[in-house]
């Protein structure tokens, strides 16, 4: 877990997640690995922010778009990655693959990829955390959570029964700027906002911007702090810009993996990732900002980057490496092993 | 709302006693073991079924909650046929198959009560966007209590009726229970209507021990929905006079709560605002003992009408015979 | 000590809050509506107030509430209530309590208890009848628990709520609430997943579970009194895990198996036991298997239709005699 406001493990937080995630695409187009996926690139500010106001008895919650959170959690990328190939290495030994990966040990106990099928369980977490005094939950989630019951149900309990709940709705639909006339802010929820939602049930709510790091840590660092001396539920939305290579069904590197000189004079020739990056990249815009101001020297970013890249190769190699399980284990963790009487 | 004609404030008045005086002989005979189950009466919360059934067509659809009697006979269905449903007859409405709880009149647009808390509320918003699609100027009413708030699938249905802009109106009778639990126990919300607000669906709070004050709200509500407006919700604050269930000991009400409700009664209400009007008290004594003989008539009727044939129980299971079973 | 099944149930919960203080009660029903045992219950409400929460209508959420407190080091019980609004929570029973120890690859175990009272109850109608527990044995990661008797459903939810370590639904029935039975204090529970032999016998095997529990043992009863049979019933108590070697060994003495079961015929737990007899058992039969059990139609609400589908003891009895009868025209297998 990174040291809180050292901008050097911000960025590199950050980084490791957009090379992991580069990994996975490009494990994804080789074959390596079957299924659906769903890459975390353009939030990774969102998920280093919030985890960085954790410790070791506090929990997260999370969806079929994991990676991020987890790694900011300070998973490890090869178990990782092994899990999301399936392999005997991963952390479920392959039987969560990418959409349900959990790590108990970071206390992060479970993954739903069912839309808003976590909320409800955060929400027990977050019992659980008041019962025994200590830790508080940060659940994350989109915001098509908010078109399930489920998400409104939990958030009913956490504000009745006084939860110590961050609830994190990563907003990543079309941005209010650049909304036609006549579209949502998600496409089927006509609230003005989504915060509107959760205020409706007496939780008090902001909204920050996705693409600002700075922003994202002063938020996470007080509502964090608010939740933990307060014990009672907060719901914050961040506004994300959709990075293009999200909006294909299968996540793609358009003009390949991401470049450190974007964000210091060149540009990419795809008018819309280069929109993209000048106003939304939240790695980019807080890489010029610091190498700015001073916090860090180029080179310095150009020395945690070539670190990332070549932990992410490695967890690559891990992942190919480590055998897939043998038939025997599908039969394994059905139930936990326990007693039969009293 | 008070230029009404006095043949319409009569009307309330008959159908405030016509509801009473059924659920009376509902009680009355559960407690003498001759209702099958747990119904569940709306005593002190008829002027909400009445005054928004007032601006409601026969072909309206209304889908109601467990506690349904009063929607049912408020919407115009027979007496006779719904008390035999509730006691289990071959002519009740469902044929004995449903009861109090799940009483059915699609000929007279009650699609449906509930046994499931808020398990009324997505069908009624789908009535709603089939009456949009055919455009054959209907709309639908949902009934439901504040216990419903707390499911999901409200605020889902909240959410799709304001996206599809449905002819729907919620109609929420907050008579300040979920089953045994009051309001302030288990909502943090004090106002239902408070919820409808991000989806900018309208909604309104108001007075549902006074049928002329639904009368005025469903009135206009009705209306703007007809008109193409979009949903509406309705919030009628009212007052369960009886328990959750009959035979409910009520042991979470204080003797204070219960003799205080006596000044809500929707009925009293209205038989003094008629008194106020100069209408003599004879006239309105005529009134009660007409529907009370009616009502004995249906309610005598329906104990005499015969139970459902046994050998008719696998009736009704599909509205098409399975095919593999079509020779059986 | 002579108990209900309902003070049973009552007696698990109230000793269960006393000995773990992890424990969390969701909802404060689960003796539904019976006052003999909500006034047993009444006193452990009080004293352990702080660990039981006010149940909105939301069952979805509070099922998922049991599940993450449970994953997060408490224990949980949810009152579900009516057995079919488990309904209105089975996204996370089903899709989040019973898979979330399996896709962690043995990480994260979540013992919490869901407490339904199903069953045909009389008068609940379709909406308010459902036997869930075929259903349920369709989802690998959850146990089932059906006790049939009171000293079962005391030893077996204060095991689920004490002792498990996965996600449970225990199935009371509403109509066993006042059903009474033995009770020694401090003896031996007999393992979950050991069905119990209820009544010996040379003659017949009937199996059965929950409600037909009770049925099963006066069907028996009456065939020995008027017919001259020696009939043994087995209750299965669980249907996940299942006891099929004692129901194997009971019919490889008796020869013949009559099961009964409030479940739906197609696709019920009397279809999955009679399954294991065809596949494991046939060596041992002398007439075919008879199922007797609700037939495919939704619950009406009138008495007379209800009791038409309801699995009594004289339908048992029967479907026991037809089995006796059919003795000698079941062809052995070579």
């Amino acid at each position: 877990m990174q040291r809180k406001n050292d901008p050097g493990e911000r960025v590199a937080a950050m980084l490791r997640i957009r090379r992991f995630e580069e990994q996975c695409i490009l494990l994804s187009k080789d074959g390596q690995f079957p299924g659906h996926y769903h890459v975390y690139i353009g939030q990774e500010a969102t998920a280093v922010a919030a985890c960085a106001e954790l410790g070791t008895d506090d929990f997260v919650f999370s969806n079929w778009r994991n990676h991020g959170h987890l790694l900011a959690r300070g998973a490890a990328p090869d178990r990782m990655m092994a899990e999301i190939l399936g392999k005997a290495g991963g952390y479920a030994r392959g039987k969560s693959g990418t959409l349900h990966m959990a790590v108990r040990e970071l206390g992060v106990p479970a993954t739903s990829a069912l839309v808003g099928g976590s909320l409800p369980l955060a929400t027990g977490a977050a019992l659980a955390c008041k019962r025994q005094g200590r830790g508080v939950v940060v659940a994350f989630f989109g915001d098509a959570a908010l078109e399930e019951g489920a998400c409104y149900e939990a958030m009913i309990l956490a504000s009745l029964w006084k939860l110590p709940i961050l609830f994190v709705c990563e907003n990543n639909s079309i941005p209010p700027a650049q909304r036609q006339r006549g579209q949502y802010t998600s496409s089927t929820l006509p609230a003005a906002q989504l915060v509107d939602v959760p205020q409706a049930l007496q939780i008090r709510t902001e909204a920050v911007d996705g693409a600002d790091a700075d922003a994202l840590a002063e938020c996470f660092d007080r509502l964090v702090a608010e939740v933990r001396s307060e014990g009672t539920p907060r719901f914050v939305e961040v506004r994300c810009t959709r990075w293009p290579g999200n909006f294909p069904l299968w996540p793609e590197l358009p003009c390949g993996q991401w470049q450190l000189d974007w964000a210091f004079g060149q540009s990419p020739d795809r008018a819309d990732l280069a929109t993209w990056l000048e106003q939304s990249d939240p790695l980019l815009l807080y890489l010029r900002k610091i190498v700015a101001a001073g916090g860090l020297t180029r080179e310095q970013v150009q020395a945690l980057d070539e670190r990332a890249r070549a932990e992410m190769a490695g967890a690559v190699r891990f992942a190919l490496d480590s055998p897939f399980p043998a038939p025997e284990e599908a039969y394994q963790h059905v139930r936990a092993e326990q007693g039969a009487t009293l | 709302m008070t230029d009404l004609a006095l043949d319409k404030l009569y009307g309330f008045y008959e159908q405030l006693w016509r509801i009473r005086l059924f659920e009376g002989h509902v009680q009355r005979l559960a407690a003498k073991g001759e209702v099958p189950g747990f119904p569940h009466l709306s005593t002190g919360q008829e002027a909400v079924a009445v005054g928004v059934c007032a601006h409601l067509a026969a072909n309206d659809y209304v889908f109601s909650s467990h506690r349904a009697h009063g929607h049912v006979l408020a919407k115009g269905s027979d007496p006779y046929a719904t008390f035999a449903e509730i006691i289990g007859r071959q002519d009740g409405l469902c044929r004995g198959r449903g009861g109090s709880m799940h009483l059915v009149d699609a000929a007279n647009g009650v699609m449906g009560a509930t046994g499931v808390v808020a398990g009324n509320l997505s069908l009624a918003a789908g009535a709603a966007w089939a009456a949009q699609a055919l455009g054959d100027g209907r709309i639908a009413v949902v009934f439901f209590g504040d216990g419903a708030t707390g499911a999901g699938v409200f605020h889902e249905t909240l959410n799709l009726a304001s996206l599809w802009q449905l002819p729907l109106l919620f109609v929420c009778e907050n008579n300040g229970y979920a089953e045994f639990t009051s309001r302030e126990e288990h909502s943090k919300v004090a106002k239902v209507s408070a919820f409808a607000a991000p989806y900018h669906l309208p909604a309104e709070t108001i007075d549902g021990n006074d049928v002329l004050v639904v009368n005025a709200a469903a009135a206009a509500a009705v209306r703007s929905i007809r008109s193409g407006a979009g949903p509406r919700l309705l919030e009628c604050m009212t007052y369960r006079m009886a328990g959750h269930y009959v035979g409910d000991a009520q042991r979470y009400r204080s003797k204070e709560e219960l003799a205080a409700m006596k000044e809500k009664d929707p009925i009293d209400r209205l038989r003094a605002h008629l008194t106020q009007r100069g209408e003599p008290a004879a006239e309105l004594e005529a009134i009660e003992k007409r529907v009370a003989s009616e009502v004995q008539a249906a309610v005598e009727r329906a104990r005499q009408a015969a139970r459902p044939d046994p050998a008719t129980v696998l009736d009704y299971v599909y509205s098409q015979p399975l095919s593999t079973t079509a020779e059986a | 000590m002579k108990i209900s099944f309902a003070q049973g149930v009552a007696m698990a919960i109230s000793e269960s809050l006393a000995a773990d203080s992890r424990l969390l009660l969701i909802g404060n029903g689960f003796v539904g509506l019976n006052m003999e045992a909500r006034a047993l219950l009444e006193p452990a409400l009080r004293e352990f107030a702080d660990r039981i929460l006010v149940a909105p209508v939301s069952e979805l959420a509070l099922a998922g509430a049991g599940i993450g407190a449970a994953m997060a080091g408490q224990r949980a019980a949810v009152d579900l209530s009516t057995g079919s609004f488990i309904f209105q929570a089975f996204a996370q029973v089903v899709n989040e309590a019973a898979n979330v120890h399996y896709m962690s690859g043995g990480q994260t175990t979540a013992p919490v208890t869901f407490c339904s009272l199903a069953g045909m109850r009389s008068a609940g109608a379709a909406q308010h009848s459902h036997r869930i527990q075929a259903m349920l044995g369709q989802v690998p990661g959850l146990q089932v628990l059906v006790p049939g008797g009171a000293d079962d459903a005391y030893h077996m939810l204060k095991w689920a709520l004490l002792q498990s370590q996965n996600p449970t639904v225990f199935i009371s029935h509403a109509l066993l609430l006042g059903e009474t039975g033995e009770l020694t204090p401090g003896a031996p529970m007999l393992p979950v997943g050991k069905a119990r032999i209820r009544r010996e016998g040379r003659d017949l095997s009937i199996i059965a579970s929950s409600i037909t529990v009770p049925r099963a043992l006066e069907a028996a009863q009456s065939l020995e009194r008027d017919h001259g049979f020696s009939v043994e019933v087995v209750d299965l108590r669980s249907i996940a895990p299942l006891d099929r070697d004692t129901v194997l060994k009971s019919v490889a003495k008796t020869g013949r198996a009559v099961i009964a079961d409030e479940c739906h015929r197609s696709f019920g737990v009397a279809a999955e036991i009679a399954a294991t007899l065809a596949e494991e058992g046939l060596a041992y039969l002398k007439a075919p298997v008879c199922r007797v059990a609700v037939p495919d139609v939704p619950v009406p609400f009138s008495p007379p239709l209800e009791a038409e589908l309801t699995v009594t003891a004289d339908k048992i009895v029967a479907g026991a005699l037809k089995v006796l009868n059919a003795g000698s025209t079941m062809r052995r297998p070579v």
